[in-house]
């Protein structure tokens, strides 16, 4: 009983610590970071120099140097100048390529091009591009966010290049994927040098598409819309010129390969008929609830080529169709009750 | 895998060049079953690379580690000694490339060859070595920066050029460290060479041994005379002295044949100025060392024993270098001990009985030890006694009688020994000294090149209050070998050097051949002596030279200040790449004006024309818009001007354009101001 009770205090002793060492990490993660914050200030460009550079021996580093100890004790073991000779010879290597590994990654500028929307569980590109501004070839430029798939990139006959990396993102609003980095061993392996970026990069994550089967209280502008968007899924009316925005799926692909130019089809049923998604519409559901329903039908819409409009609480979007308009009422999904800008 | 484990195909290539590399210089002592594990771990390796075998499994891994420790001690007999490890090193650098298959295992393979190439020195840090390793290391290197540039696929020389550049700008550092670590002795006894033939001279003597060292071109030690250099006929390099005869073979007394009293060497009373000179001994795997008689060593590790020669206690494995000052005339060993004169006079109870005659009757004739020793050696000049390097086999039993009687031709050794023998059958204490004898003088360094070919052996004699005295019974029947050396005194018979046909000593006659042969020699002299003998007391002479008093601060000095002299060119040469857009003379100036406003928090934004930022910079520095637009349309007029105004006048311009951008220089205070309103 007594060893029983001993036990329990040596465990919960044990939680003790592993919760107080927990929480030191934790602690220094966080000074770390707010140290790197303070370094390297968020940026949509950053140019490397040796405020953003860190270099430190690697693991091949600390082992090549154990290594030259070794050579070092068979040297004087064995009295051999030329192996004293050779010792020195790769240690002083060792010290010229921190000059090499760091001018590898210096003057380097990466800037932030785009992170394409995604939906919560799909993979999200995040589009950087690398800069030299310098005549001097950069190798083995390791690319990676914290959970990011990785790049590996070389700048010898091109002066850019740019590198797309992939993401899970998780939940609606504006993903940051944090700080990027940049690492690099070349030439030898021997030194890591790295820098750790924030690219004020955000991907901006749509609601979770939830399927609900019928929509209550559907508002259209006409009184029969409903039963007009019920019943005509493919009522072809007819051809207009393109325009902006059109919903690709709509294009008259045939016809632009009989070089007739590009044109949309327009289907009756939906070119009078407008819809409109309605905040209130899921009344009773929670909000993440009703966006995720909101997010399915809108879809849905787009899919079937029904125009289709927004009304929010915080605002409204006319019905229209088309890419640019589903994305736009894509993005307000994703932003309602969000920080609307990303920082 | 990941990226960032695998080994680009450019680097596998390196790899296996280097693997050759760094095995050839081993390969004469290798048995012949490692090369052929080398050719099969390459085979194995690109086979795995081109898809078709895979690699080993677990436990033929095991199994090829367990043979390849059998197969050690089959060809070796024992793991401890230098060879076997080496060896064993070198089986498991082969066998880890036909497991290559992540970055980590190339980084243990090439960190494995860089210790490849150190044990390449425990053998020989000759010269061309050396050279061999230089490559080595290059490749070594090359390939570590081949790993790391993914995406090659091709085999490319743009690496080695990478690799050459940084290997020689690690070189000056490289050579300072060399030349200020300090120096200290082994810490701990590590495994000596003994599968190494010993060379030179051996400890024991037979008839038409020292013919067959003479039929060697090879340098056994180079001497450094620090005044003239003696005649070559006093250059009597003493190494060995044969005191016993026993079946026709003499041989040396070994420090426990000696009863305690006799170990010590008398003490001799020199007096005048010595010869003083440096020898540098090629490794011979034996432990004694030369000099001319009487002989002492200034180098803390030359013991002398008790018939007066130099001894190293650890056999001679590399170069060594040693100091001797020598005394010409002294007498050694004034008085003889009895056992010491019972010992000088032994011979066998019976054999050889002509020449024991021979010797008692001219003993009979002489009414003095010295006037015993000229008759005999009358004997040996008037005589019809040949000196041959083919001397032809005489019989195991009474040797030296079918010598002396029969066939009358010999080699040094025959001479020596018979009158050795001559001398002990009547009486008198008398001994066979082995060595070298004379030299070659290169008159680029003045140094004094002694070959296997010199090796020589003669007698001392024992005579009442003159000591052991040096009698060569050879000069008697063939003066020119003194007096010239071997070739000369060969010169009838067309005997020298003709079994090796390569050495470059064969082709003396041609002047360049034999000037560049001595340039070489004076170089491995220079290398030898800075180099391969450098040790500490070297080491203090040299920084003494330098700084005077070595102090601590004089050391701190030099090690940073090579090293800012060397790193900082280094940094400049890599930081001062062309840009890839050039700016011009004007964008130059203009950058000064954004640079000024930048510290005053106005930056001008990616994509922002000159105008764009004239007007946000205008708004916040009201008072000084003026200059702000004059500047701004100044810069524009410019930028933008069409090539109508001539060359003077667009130097005139950018003259003007700098002025006003020197005059200006907005201040702090103003922009805190402006901040404050903003607020």
């Amino acid at each position: 009983m007594l060893l029983g009770l001993e036990h329990d205090s040596v465990e919960n002793d044990a939680l003790g610590t592993e919760r107080d060492s927990k929480g030191i990490r934790a602690q220094i993660k966080a000074r770390f970071r707010k140290w790197v914050t303070r370094r390297i200030p968020p940026a949509r460009e950053v140019t490397l120099d040796q405020r953003r550079i860190f270099i430190f021996p690697s693991r091949v580093g600390f082992f090549f140097g154990s290594c030259l100890l070794v050579m070092l004790l068979a040297a004087i073991n064995f009295e051999n100048n030329l192996s004293y000779a050779l010792t020195f010879w790769l240690a002083t290597l060792f010290i010229i390529a921190i000059l090499h590994t760091y001018a590898n990654l210096s003057g380097l500028t990466i800037r932030a091009l785009r992170a394409e929307p995604a939906f919560p569980g799909q993979q999200s590109e995040f589009n950087v591009m690398i800069k030299r501004s310098k005549r001097r070839d950069h190798f083995a430029l390791h690319l990676k966010w914290p959970n990011s798939s990785d790049a590996l990139v070389s700048l010898v006959d091109e002066d850019s290049v740019i590198v797309q990396l992939h993401m899970a993102v998780d939940t609606r609003g504006w993903f940051s994927p944090g700080r990027l980095l940049l690492e690099s061993t070349y030439p030898l392996g021997l030194l890591r040098c790295w820098t750790l970026i924030d690219l004020e990069l955000y991907a901006l994550v749509y609601p979770r598409p939830l399927v609900s089967t019928d929509l209550p209280g559907l508002a259209t502008n006409t009184p029969d819309g409903a039963a007009a968007f019920v019943g005509g899924n493919d009522d072809f009316y007819g051809f207009r010129g393109y325009r902006k925005g059109d919903s690709l799926r709509q294009v008259h692909w045939k016809g632009l390969a009989k070089q007739q130019g590009l044109l949309t089809k327009q289907y009756t049923a939906y070119a009078d008929h407008s819809v409109w998604l309605d905040w209130d519409m899921f009344a009773g559901l929670g909000t993440e609830q009703r966006l995720s329903h909101l997010c399915y039908w809108l879809l849905e819409f787009d899919r079937c080529g029904q125009e289709y409009g927004l009304r929010l609480p915080t605002g409204v979007i006319e019905p229209a169709l088309g890419d640019k308009h589903r994305d736009q009422v894509l993005k307000e999904l994703a932003l309602y009750g969000k920080e609307r800008r990303a920082r | 895998m990941s990226i960032l484990r695998q080994v680009p195909r450019n680097a596998l290539v390196w790899i296996i060049i280097c693997l050759f590399a760094l095995v050839a210089p081993h390969a004469g002592r290798l048995p012949i079953w490692i090369l052929a594990l080398y050719v099969v771990a390459v085979i194995w390796r690109l086979q795995v690379h081109r898809g078709r075998w895979s690699f080993p499994s677990r436990s033929v891994k095991v199994a090829m580690i367990l043979s390849g420790f059998v197969g050690i001690y089959a060809s070796y007999g024992s793991f401890i000694g230098l060879e076997p490890t080496v060896a064993l090193l070198l089986i498991a650098f082969a066998l880890k490339l036909v497991e290559l298959s992540h970055r980590k295992d190339a980084y243990v393979l090439l960190f494995l060859g860089y210790f490849i190439c150190i044990t390449e020195f425990l053998f020989s840090q000759d010269l061309l070595v050396t050279l061999y390793a230089l490559v080595s290391v290059t490749l070594v290197t090359t390939a570590l920066v081949a790993i790391h540039r993914p995406g090659e696929q091709e085999f490319r020389l743009g690496t080695i050029r990478v690799a050459s550049v940084m290997l020689l700008q690690a070189m000056p550092l490289m050579v300072v460290l060399f030349f200020l670590f300090p120096r200290f002795g082994p810490l701990w006894t590590v495994p000596i060479k003994s599968h190494t033939a010993k060379t030179g001279m051996s400890d024991f003597m037979k008839p038409g041994d020292v013919a067959s060292l003479s039929q060697s071109a090879d340098v056994a030690f180079r001497v450094k005379f620090d005044g003239d250099i003696p005649a070559k006929s006093a250059l009597y390099w003493r190494g060995l002295v044969f005191s016993r005869i026993e079946q026709g073979v003499w041989s040396g007394l070994g420090f426990y044949d000696l009863p305690a009293s006799q170990r010590r060497p008398q003490e001799i009373t020199t007096d005048g100025e010595p010869i003083r000179y440096s020898i540098i001994m090629e490794p011979t795997q034996q432990n004694w060392l030369y000099g001319l008689k009487y002989a002492r060593s200034d180098t803390r590790a030359v013991m002398q024993t008790s018939d007066f020669r130099l001894f190293s206690p650890v056999p001679v494995e590399t170069e060594y270098m040693y100091t001797v000052n020598s005394w010409t005339n002294v007498v050694v060993d004034e008085v003889l001990s009895d056992w010491r004169r019972k010992t000088e006079t032994e011979l066998p109870p019976t054999g050889n009985a002509k020449t024991r005659k021979l010797s008692l009757d001219l003993k009979a004739k002489a009414d003095s030890d010295e006037a015993f020793v000229g008759l005999v050696l009358d004997t040996f000049r008037q005589e019809p006694y040949v000196y041959t390097l083919r001397p032809g086999l005489l019989p195991e039993q009474d040797s030296i009688d079918a010598f002396l009687f029969e066939s009358r031709r010999g080699f040094c050794e025959h001479y020596a020994s018979a009158f050795v023998f001559m001398m002990r059958a009547a009486g008198v204490p008398a001994r066979v000294v082995a060595g070298y004898q004379g030299g070659e003088i290169n008159p680029i360094n003045k140094t004094v090149i002694v070959h296997q070919f010199d090796a020589h052996a003669w007698a001392e004699v024992w005579l009442a209050s003159r000591g052991w005295v040096r009698v060569d019974p050879t000069a008697a029947v063939s003066p020119q070998r003194i007096e010239f050396g071997l070739e000369q005194a060969m010169e009838s018979e067309g005997s020298f050097l003709s079994t090796v046909l390569l050495s470059p000593l064969r082709y003396r006659s041609i002047p360049l051949l034999n000037l560049l042969r001595l340039r070489y020699d004076a170089l491995t002299y220079q290398w030898q002596t800075w180099v391969v003998g450098f040790d500490n007391e070297r080491q203090f002479d040299l920084l003494r030279s330098f700084f005077g008093e070595t102090t601590a601060k004089a050391f701190a000095i030099v090690l940073l200040g090579s090293w800012a002299l060397v790193l900082l060119p280094v940094a400049i040469s890599l930081f001062l790449a062309r840009d890839i857009h050039p700016v011009s003379p004007l964008g130059k100036h203009y950058r000064i004006f954004c640079k000024r406003l930048a510290r005053l928090d106005l930056r001008r934004g990616p994509g922002e024309t000159p105008c764009q930022f004239a007007q946000r910079a205008a708004k916040a520095l009201p008072e000084y818009a003026d200059s702000l637009w004059q500047i701004t349309e100044l810069y524009n007029q410019l930028a933008y001007a069409d090539a109508k105004s001539s060359a003077g006048n667009a130097a005139q311009d950018l003259q003007h354009f700098s002025a006003v951008i020197s005059r200006f220089r907005p201040k702090r205070h103003s922009a805190a101001l402006i901040k404050g309103t903003e607020l």
